[in-house]
């Protein structure tokens, strides 16, 4: 090989940047100058030109299986936002609290009794999702968590997805539990009534002990046929008595639980589009299984509930 | 960055960043692989993305790196079966079943480029093929604009030496 001379080789970068382009004007100038008289460089010029050139065709030129690659990306993406969850873990009054929501909604509100981190949370032990630390979009929901057990708001209006129900049967108990008004309370018992099984009280009081959103599916507001808050989050039944009170509803202290106080509250039997105060007769023969309990004639009525024609609550309320 | 900027991304990048699998693997299939990993990355970390950010480059440096991976990987499994499937990729770049993606119309180039050293081969295709800046491609491969700039002149020298005396078939007129 042909040893260059040495101004050859000290221009030699220059010329290359010349060639494809990335030279500025002085250089550029520089270069053609020298390559005027030197056949060897101007041999070079002409190669990195033409190497410029046959490249400068790859450009926006497709590539092979190019339509079917990006289908298959396309498919393999709406299968990771599928299972993609967003969460974050937040302090909370109640605890810390983890908050997780897919594209389709608010699907995950946990207590973490183990820790305020993510390995104590029901989401590292599902394979079906992968979730995601992000704070951005579950931070708005965190406040309204807030203001909600704090008693600042009364309705989350979040969009729920219910994916992590264990089961068709558990979906429709959260879909039914989900629709008990703010400051009501049903049973377990109600809650199987309802959905056309009343033999299937346990399987309902199951569901909700699986509930994936506790406080936005308020599994808090159905209680034992007895009228004892019966159990919470584990063994947390404190908890539960906690965010009724919030919500108006009184209970006292019984056995280690709670039971509500039932003379305090107005009652609607099955369906019906009024309220009672608890010693109207319409009610006698009713168990607690048949009615939904209000912490208030406001609450009833916020419910759409108007007052008896019978007990006639609005003039005679329960006193206190 | 949101959901529906993502969705133009995908829609704005996916074939570009395909196509530069492609130069970086020379196998379709590699690529169609390597680019879904680069996107199922991004997508992962897309909302952290500020919204004034190069998006483009961003994901040019997401595949460079899956494709650095994948070659480090590669070279693994080559070491550890030496012999069995030597040197295919970096210096031969023809897959065993056919799905050699120039087989036809495969040019000197196309394999004077596959023989690149690997930071060469990416330098040289996100400058050259691709346009980025030398900030971007210095991003891509976790170097200085310096290098990545030297990374592309290295190329181009290597290319020019093994095209010696081979002559282009497109070239310019110069007299």
């Amino acid at each position: 090989m042909t040893r260059k001379p040495s101004v050859c080789q000290e221009i030699e970068p220059a010329l290359l940047a010349t060639a494809i382009g990335d030279a500025d004007t002085v250089t550029a100038a520089r270069v053609e100058v020298h390559a005027r008289t030197c056949a060897l460089c101007r041999q070079d010029l002409v190669r990195y030109r033409a190497i410029e050139d046959a490249v400068g065709a790859w450009r926006g030129a497709p590539a092979p299986a190019e339509e079917l690659a990006h289908a298959r990306l396309e498919s393999r993406l709406a299968a990771l936002r599928r299972r993609t969850l967003l969460y974050r873990i937040f302090p909370s009054p109640l605890g810390p609290i983890l908050i997780a929501r897919s594209e389709e909604g608010v699907s995950c509100v946990e207590y973490l009794t183990g820790g305020a981190d993510f390995a104590h949370s029901r989401l590292s032990r599902d394979e079906g999702i992968e979730a995601l630390l992000d704070g951005a979009e579950v931070e708005a929901l965190y406040r309204d968590l807030l203001e909600y057990v704090e008693g600042r708001r009364t309705r989350l209006e979040w969009p729920l997805d219910l994916r992590l129900a264990r089961s068709e049967f558990h979906r429709t108990v959260l879909e039914t539990t989900a629709r008990i008004p703010y400051g009501a309370v049903r049973s377990y018992a109600g809650v199987a009534r309802e959905l056309g099984k009343p033999s299937a009280t346990r399987a309902v009081a199951q569901a909700l002990r699986w509930n994936p959103l506790p406080i936005v599916v308020p599994c808090h507001r159905v209680i034992g046929a007895s009228g004892a808050l019966t159990g919470y989050a584990g063994n947390r039944v404190t908890l539960k008595q906690r965010l009724l009170a919030v919500e108006g509803v009184r209970t006292r202290p019984a056995h280690r639980d709670f039971r509500i106080e039932r003379d305090a509250m107005y009652a609607c039997a099955g369906t019906d589009a009024e309220y009672c105060v608890p010693t109207c007769g319409s009610l006698a023969e009713r168990s607690l299984a048949d009615l939904t309990l209000y912490a208030s004639r406001a609450r009833a009525e916020a419910a759409g509930l108007a007052p008896c024609t019978a007990c006639r609550p609005d003039l005679h309320p329960i006193s206190r | 960055m949101d959901a529906e900027g993502f969705d133009t991304l995908v829609a704005t990048h996916h074939r570009e960043i395909y196509r530069y699998l492609v130069r970086a693997t020379f196998r379709a299939s590699e690529a169609d692989d390597l680019a879904q990993e680069t996107f199922l990355r991004a997508y992962r970390a897309h909302r952290a993305l500020p919204p004034d950010a190069n998006a483009r480059a961003w994901l040019f440096a997401i595949a460079s790196n899956v494709a650095k991976n994948h070659f480090r990987a590669e070279s693994r499994r080559r070491r550890a079966h030496t012999g069995v499937r030597e040197i295919r990729i970096e210096t031969d770049g023809a897959g065993p079943e056919g799905e050699t993606l120039f087989k036809e119309a495969r040019t000197v180039l196309d394999t004077v480029v596959a023989g690149l050293p690997l930071k060469q081969r990416l330098a040289f295709t996100l400058r050259k093929v691709h346009d980025l800046d030398y900030d971007a491609i210095g991003r891509s491969l976790a170097c200085s604009p310096d290098s990545a700039r030297a990374h592309v002149f290295q190329a181009l020298r290597k290319i020019r030496r093994s095209l010696n005396g081979y002559e282009l078939p497109v070239g310019r007129d110069e007299r």
